[in-house]
């Protein structure tokens, strides 16, 4: 009896660490083992499509949200109509995607195409498949201008394609901006005392003349800060093409002037502490006179927070109010990829290459999910249906950067975090800048010294010629 | 002998569960990290033999002393208001109280709340904005903060984490309490104790060694506590709430690229030895000074 029970628990002990073992182990390709949402339970028609032939089935994984009706309507079409027999589930991953696809390559259940992201860091890892041998020469007209070394090509492996990008402008409530008698600020001293006086007259509504979503720096200032220094002839990352060196220096105006809105009180309070969608929803509610932001809020205006004021989008400031010394790159340089572990290479890009599809890409930019920056795209578009985005449509002040030097990370805080700090709380501002200007620099040089990176000055860089 | 063999086999065969976890979860990983706090990685690529440039790099990392001290503070302000509520109710509720029971329970619901949850409930309670607080204030007249701002955000940090502390500790000393006999307490109160006599004289003497375990444990939640402060504040604003921890989680798994360093499994690696260490050596500290005071109690 004894034995007997002593044999049934090593028999269950057993059995439990095979479970357990089985169930840490490889669930297949079809990503059965995450727990995101999923348009299509796999194997769900499994015993159905017994006899008849072999399905091959894609996994497809996306971050993006704003566009998955869209995307769902199009591979349903797909999955209806392509005669390659081949069937496409789509995945969304809600948060933490490039951890998401981390884990998914090192427990072999990548999935086949996914939309790209990080790709620097995910060509080293070995992530993606190079569809330099799929390309058309058709594709190759179409995207050949727009591949880039860096952005979405590595060491001449073609890793996506682009499809839309977006633009920038400052968003801001007209009807506060009519109350206050203030046209949109074409300069900095203009955005600063047009913030004021919003605040002075809203300030008994609860009306404040700016917010950012300070609670991350990066949400905040890659946004704001940034984009007006590209405007102003300053990339994003800080580097200088003309030296081939960081250099924050020519921040100092945009930053103060962001520091005087903080100083001044114009800012709504509690601004430390949003998000986004927080901020947003008090902008719909018309407590924040403007801020700055992606192309994408307009159909955020449309869908999730529809707004109780009347509200516009107009180009970000100059320094001085005059003419722009560079543009803003719309950052559109990588769509879908496929996976470098995907064992229906072929199915795969029949689906991207269906995806690629003028068709479905001119959809999409009609649609007001994106703006296009692809010439045959645009060629016999119609205007994006979505109310409110018309001023965000692409000028000549929206125009591509060359490639920045990649994988560049500075000892200690990045410049969103130093900024913000500077931002929010005062401190001395050249200070800041020399110690960005210094680690910036000390990280380039570590990469440039390991071989990562190569870079080459050049003094004719002009970015207001990056316009067209 | 065959007999014998067959009573280990069996023994290992129970054990090996827990030691396979263990040994998987808890012993390579920090293996894994000791090994590569002398390598410059990126957590992809080749990893590159550095040294100790990684621990020189400890020294001049403002930062990570910045989310040091704010630890301190964090946990010193967290001690100091979760520890006496919790004693005071276990005393209350030690008593002879109607309803002590649905109290008890109420107290503690706290602790069985996801501390995210409970951190998103909080942002909307504390948010400076609309926040429910703040709209309190309002009503009542009084002048309203800025709960999550620079100033006061490690304040509510803390007020946050002994919310959700209290009703533990309050547990822990109530079967403190409940070990302390009652003639005790009867001897005491023929001889004319207070009430406030008793808990110096009696209460306190008698939890020693519960106060000495729960002390301990306070200390070593309270350095390493960090989830209801990346949810609600993110560290920030501008690393105002920036533990130690939180900062090295975001080393190790950071959330975008612009936010903080990009991953660094190699500087994170030893940043979370240095961490050990302090944790580890607050706690012997700790543990020594208390061992010292028993010794001249006794």
């Amino acid at each position: 009896m004894k034995r007997g029970f002593r044999q049934s628990l090593a028999v269950l002990a057993g059995l439990s660490l095979v479970l357990t073992a089985a169930g840490c182990g490889n669930a297949g390709n079809g990503g059965d083992g995450n727990a995101n949402t999923s348009e299509k339970p796999a194997n769900a028609n499994a015993a159905q499509n017994q006899g008849e032939k072999e399905k091959t089935k894609l996994v497809y994984w996306t971050y993006q949200r704003h566009d998955a009706e869209y995307i769902k309507q199009k591979i349903q079409q797909f999955n209806e109509t392509n005669e390659a027999n081949i069937e496409v589930e789509m995945t969304m991953m809600a948060e933490n995607y490039p951890q998401s696809l981390d884990l998914a390559f090192t427990s072999d259940q990548a999935p086949d195409v996914f939309a790209t992201q990080r790709p620097a860091e995910f060509y080293a890892k070995g992530y993606f498949e190079p569809l330099n041998g799929y390309l058309t020469d058709e594709l190759k007209s179409k995207f050949g201008s727009f591949l880039r070394e860096g952005s979405n090509k590595f060491e001449d492996n073609v890793i996506s394609l682009p499809n839309v990008g977006n633009t920038i402008r400052l968003v801001y409530n007209v009807d506060m901006f009519e109350k206050a008698g203030l046209q949109p600020p074409k300069s900095l001293d203009e955005m600063v005392a047009a913030a004021k006086k919003i605040t002075e007259i809203g300030k008994p509504d609860g009306i404040y003349g700016w917010s950012l979503p300070y609670k991350s720096p990066s949400s905040a200032l890659d946004r704001s800060a940034a984009k007006i220094a590209e405007m102003n002839g300053f990339h994003r990352s800080g580097f200088d093409f003309k030296t081939a060196k960081y250099d924050f220096s020519g921040w100092k105006p945009i930053i103060e002037a962001f520091r005087q809105m903080s100083a001044d009180g114009s800012v709504l309070p509690g601004s430390e502490s949003l998000d986004m969608d927080p901020m947003r929803a008090q902008f719909a509610e018309g407590k924040i006179g403007m801020y700055i932001s992606y192309s994408t809020e307009a159909g955020v205006y449309n869908t999730q927070f529809p707004p109780k004021i009347r509200w516009d989008a107009t180009l970000v400031p100059t320094i001085d109010g005059g003419e722009a010394k560079g543009a803003i790159d719309p950052a559109a340089s990588a769509w879908l990829s496929m996976s470098s572990e995907s064992k229906h290479k072929e199915a795969a890009w029949t689906f991207m290459s269906y995806m690629y599809q003028d068709e479905i890409m001119r959809g999409y930019h009609e649609s007001g999910l994106g703006i296009s920056v692809l010439p045959h795209i645009l060629e016999g578009a119609k205007e994006p249906s979505t109310p409110g985005i018309q001023n965000f449509l692409p000028t000549e002040y929206d125009a591509a950067w060359p490639v920045e030097p990649q994988g560049i990370v500075p000892e200690g805080k990045t410049w969103q975090e130093q900024f913000t700090r500077y931002i929010l709380g005062g401190g001395n501002l050249d200070e800041t800048i020399g110690e960005l200007n210094a680690s910036y620099n000390a990280a380039l040089d570590k990469a440039v010294a390991g071989g990562a990176v190569t870079v080459t000055p050049d003094p004719s860089f002009d970015p207001a010629a990056l316009r067209k | 002998m065959n007999r014998k063999w067959k009573h280990h086999a069996e023994a290992y065969l129970y054990i090996s569960p827990s030691v396979i976890l263990t040994v998987a979860l808890g012993i390579y990983p920090i293996l894994w990290a000791l090994r590569y706090m002398f390598y410059d990685y990126k957590g992809y690529g080749e990893a590159t033999f550095v040294g100790l440039y990684n621990f020189r790099r400890l020294f001049r990392d403002e930062y990570l002393w910045d989310a040091i001290w704010n630890t301190f503070v964090f946990a010193g302000g967290k001690m100091l208001l979760t520890l006496p509520v919790a004693l005071l109710l276990a005393v209350i509720l030690n008593g002879k109280l109607k309803g002590r029971n649905l109290l008890r329970g109420i107290y503690f619901m706290p602790t069985i709340f996801s501390t995210a949850v409970m951190a998103v409930v909080f942002y909307i309670i504390f948010n400076t904005y609309n926040g429910l607080l703040n709209q309190l204030l309002k009503l009542a007249g009084l002048p309203t903060l800025e709960w999550l701002g620079t100033e006061y955000a490690m304040l509510t940090c803390i007020l946050i984490a002994a919310w959700g502390g209290i009703g533990n500790y309050m547990l822990l000393f109530l079967a403190g309490l409940q070990g302390i006999p009652k003639d005790v307490y009867e001897s005491a109160e023929l001889d004319g104790a207070t009430g406030a006599r008793r808990f110096w004289s009696i209460t306190i003497p008698m939890l020693g060694p519960v106060l000495n375990i729960i002390m301990m444990l306070a200390i070593m939640s309270a350095l390493e506590s960090y989830e209801a402060i990346m949810v609600l504040t993110g560290g920030g604003p501008s690393g105002a709430t920036e533990v130690m921890h939180l900062y090295l989680y975001k080393l190790l798994f950071p959330v975008s690229t612009g936010e903080s360093m990009a991953q660094d499994i190699g500087y994170g690696s030893a940043v979370a030895m240095l961490l050990a260490l302090i944790v580890g050596a607050i706690t012997g500290i700790y543990l020594y000074l208390s061992r010292k005071l028993n010794d001249v109690h006794s």
